[in-house]
């Protein structure tokens, strides 16, 4: 029988996709519909905090930063409550990193503020001397996507149901509701004003500036991102 | 087959294609990976190219290279090679194979330098070893099906009836390969749904906790069926033939290859202990990490067993000392491996420089080496040269050994540093150090460090001069001379 | 529940079965030798005599005609 199946490419090729598809099927697939309910108080990404994202992933910041706080003291102290399975329900992708070059980034937005982040991003040795952190200089003049971002939040609010529009109750029992407008032209209006809240914030006139005119900075919408997690 | 034409020969025409690109590949990965290595410990280095040039961009370009361009390549260029002689078949009797191996590396040729192009352009998923956007992900899987069509005809016109164990591992790389690849890259391209946007630009199937799952489930076993299974192929092959002995224990081989199998595909969950992942998973992960290394020791002793009566060859022949020192690199990352899957380890180790540091005694030292080595056996029946120069070698051997002792050593102490560090907490049970002391205490390790990788690159080079200088100005052989077990080469 | 029990059940039997499998292979491999039907140990040379001019260990039936030397 076992030389029967070594004789036969196929059967074998069979055989091998049995043995080593097993795993994943048992392991990944049944869990799939728990693990994906939101807690209580996550809400949807804007369009403005989703461009950040895209920024972020653009420059690889997962490369240097985690985004998963363990259950250890240790952790928890430095850097604020555990991370709970249902936080990351809207999080495509998910972002935990591999690598604490730098610190863990889950609730950087409970700690750290647009100005900070702003002076940190722009050169990271004037905030914390010996940072090994880059700076990202360019954020501060290019523009963010915001169209698609916009497509991105359009896509998981139709294919995977994410509520936008949606009211929401957040951990201190108020109601939240993200939008998303069914227009871009309209999204781009509610982007800009989120923006304006950020860049005033902000002490970098060239991007004050940029706001003003209408346009969106990578760093405006990489700190509206940075902000949201908490 | 007509009878009185020139006799039979194996064609290798797609084979040196591949090893051409095995060599550029090699040292593009390994270059970024240098200066990646040097911008950890001087990061003034990270200004030289503008946005481009930041850490951050070139790391996906480092493992991408590393991994799709120079492994990758040279696991097709030993197929390419391997396959025909062990199935006794060649290339040159079917024109549909030709043809199809050589769309199959112009395919691949193209996809990775669209990859290189796009990562550089900020354009990833993000997810590590699948940042590739979809369009780029659907031309991967055009060249994987035409190395499947490869392998399958190749073996369906085969003359030998029994499959040697190095074809059964090239047969589980592609499947599980095109498995995990299939299943981890599920995206929805938003412009498609939406109408706006940049038409490349794609969401993942996945969110959160089981994007986490999918990923390295896929991530654990790009490990296992790109730097292991494909490599084990290729040291049944090349270890054998050069030394001249037979496998130790075919029937070893046989059971290593089914535990590997059913086992490797489990492990996945290590990546994932103290997350949000369920816990059974966790210790599930943990406990067949360790299971695990009954079948990788399986397969590395098989290997060194092979050279038992014969080590004298350990000192005459600079390849069997790459191979040999590559099986006991194996043997060394399947083993640390496992215990940074032990869960308070783990709770230690994670997020630190030990892993990385994990990585590269595997990759530098047993799939490098093993590229390094069959390449070098290869070169000389492909271009029918006797290898330039043994000296260059050894050299390049004692180079690259060095570079990896300082690398994963470097790396052992600033990751455990860095974990304990993070956990200290002073009398009163506050923590006793900010982040940024963890960071700047580290710097003398990542210097050393990123010393190791510059050593091991220099092996790179010498290796791509030593064949280039086979091919043009090696001894030129006769068929007979390469009728031999051991690699004809040049002593000076 | 449902689905978590269906898990287990076919996780628990799959393993089984293949464990078994597993031994079963162990013994075939090593009766095989001992009855003379088949020793594996000789496939190891497959990778040492694998000039095309050699001949192949066993040749596939029927369609191809061995290699004369
Ligand atoms: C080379 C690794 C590296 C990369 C890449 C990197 N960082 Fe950092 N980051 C660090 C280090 C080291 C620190 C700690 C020192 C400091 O605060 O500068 C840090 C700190 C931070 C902090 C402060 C966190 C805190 O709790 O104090 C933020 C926010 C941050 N990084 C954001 C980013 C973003 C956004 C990106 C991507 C654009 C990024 N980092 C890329 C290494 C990196």
């Amino acid at each position: 029988m076992f030389h029967w199946l070594e004789e036969r490419p196929f059967f074998f090729a069979v055989g091998v996709f049995t043995v080593v598809s097993f795993a994943g099927l048992i392991e990944i697939l049944p869990n799939f519909a728990e693990a994906s309910r939101p807690t209580v108080g996550t809400k949807p990404y804007s369009t403005l905090e989703l461009a950040g994202r895209h920024v972020y992933i653009a420059d690889s910041c997962n490369a240097c930063h985690s985004q998963l706080i363990r259950p250890f003291k240790s952790e928890t102290d430095r850097y604020g409550m555990y991370s709970l399975s249902g936080e990351y329900a809207y999080d495509r992708p998910f972002l935990w990193g591999s690598k604490r070059a730098g610190p863990d980034l889950h609730r950087v937005g409970a700690y750290r503020t647009t100005d900070w982040h702003e002076n940190h991003m722009w050169e990271p040795v004037s905030v914390v001397p010996g940072s090994i952190m880059p700076a990202y200089k360019h954020m501060f003049s290019n523009q963010a996507d915001i169209e698609t971002a916009y497509a991105e939040a359009v896509t998981v609010n139709k294919v995977f149901n994410v509520p936008y529009n949606t009211n929401i109750t957040m951990r201190d029992g108020s109601t939240a509701n993200v939008k998303l407008p069914a227009t871009y032209d309209e999204a781009k209006a509610d982007v800009l004003a989120e923006a304006k809240i950020i860049a005033s914030g902000m002490k970098n006139q060239d991007v004050k500036d940029a706001v003003e005119r209408g346009e969106i900075p990578q760093i405006v919408a990489l700190i509206a991102y940075l902000n949201s997690l908490k | 087959m007509g009878g009185n034409q020139t006799p039979l020969a194996y064609d290798y025409t797609v084979a040196r294609l591949f090893l051409y690109a095995t060599i550029l590949f090699g040292i593009i990965g390994m270059t970024i990976g240098v200066f990646i290595a040097f911008q950890m410990a001087f990061p003034e280095l990270n200004y030289l190219f503008g946005e481009y040039g930041t850490f951050s961009r070139l790391r996906p370009i480092h493992t991408n290279g590393v991994a799709f361009g120079f492994t990758v390549s040279g696991i097709f260029a030993t197929w390419y090679y391997v396959g025909q002689r062990v199935l006794k078949v060649s290339m040159a009797e079917s024109p549909f194979l030709m043809v199809v191996g050589k769309l199959h590396f112009a395919v691949y040729i193209l996809t990775i330098l669209l990859a290189v192009v796009t990562l550089f352009a900020g354009i990833t998923t993000s997810k590590e070893y699948a940042e590739l956007e979809w369009p780029l992900d659907l031309l991967v899987v055009v060249f994987w099906v035409l190395w499947g069509v490869s392998i399958f005809g190749l073996i369906g016109i085969r003359r030998e009836r029994t499959l040697y164990i190095s074809i059964w591992y090239y047969i589980a790389t592609f499947l599980a390969v095109a498995m995990l690849f299939l299943f981890n890259n599920m995206a929805v391209p938003t412009a498609l749904v939406s109408g706006h946007g940049d038409w490349y630009h794609s969401v993942s199937w996945y969110a959160g906790t089981n994007d986490a799952l999918v990923q390295w489930w896929y991530g654990h076993n790009a490990v296992a069926f790109v730097f292991t299974t494909p490599i084990v192929a290729m040291i049944y092959y090349f270890l054998p033939k050069e030394s001249g002995q037979a496998v130790y224990s075919y029937k070893l081989s046989l059971l290593s290859f089914w535990g590997l199998m059913f086992v490797y595909l489990w492990a996945g969950g290590h990546h994932l202990i103290y997350s949000t992942v369920p816990d059974w998973m966790q210790t599930m992960g943990s406990v067949f990490s360790i299971v695990l290394i009954l079948p990788s020791w399986g397969s590395a002793i098989n290997m060194l067993l092979t050279m038992k009566g014969e080590w004298n060859q350990l000192q005459s022949n600079p390849l069997i000392k790459f191979m040999v020192l590559g099986s006991t690199f194996y043997m060394l990352s399947t083993l640390e491996g496992p215990i940074q899957a032990i869960k308070s380890v783990n709770a230690l180790a994670h997020f630190t420089d030990w892993i990385p540091g994990h990585v590269h005694d595997g990759t530098l030292g047993w799939v490098g080496f093993m590229i390094i080595a069959s390449m070098y056996h290869m070169t000389p029946r492909l271009f029918k040269r006797e290898l330039y120069s043994k000296s260059l070698m050894e050299t390049q051997f004692w180079l690259q050994t060095i570079g990896i002792v300082l690398y994963f050593s470097s790396m052992w102490i600033a990751g455990i540093t860095q974990g304990m560090m993070w956990r200290a907490t002073d009398e009163f049970g506050n923590l006793s150090y900010s982040f940024i002391d963890t960071v700047v205490v580290l710097h003398p390790y990542y210097t050393v460090r990123a010393i190791g990788g510059l050593l091991y690159l220099t092996g790179i080079f010498i290796w791509a001069y030593n064949i280039y200088k086979t091919i043009t100005d090696g001894r030129k052989l006769e068929d007979k001379e390469l009728n031999v077990n051991r690699s004809p080469m040049s002593a000076n | 529940m449902e689905l978590g029990q269906i898990q287990a059940y076919a996780y628990f039997f799959f393993t089984a079965f293949l464990v078994v499998s597993l031994y079963a292979y162990i013994f075939h491999l090593y009766r095989a030798e001992k009855k003379g039907t088949r020793n594996y140990e000789k496939y190891g040379n497959l990778a040492l005599n694998d000039e095309v001019s050699t001949n192949p260990i066993e040749t596939v039936g029927g369609a191809r005609e061995p290699l004369k030397k």
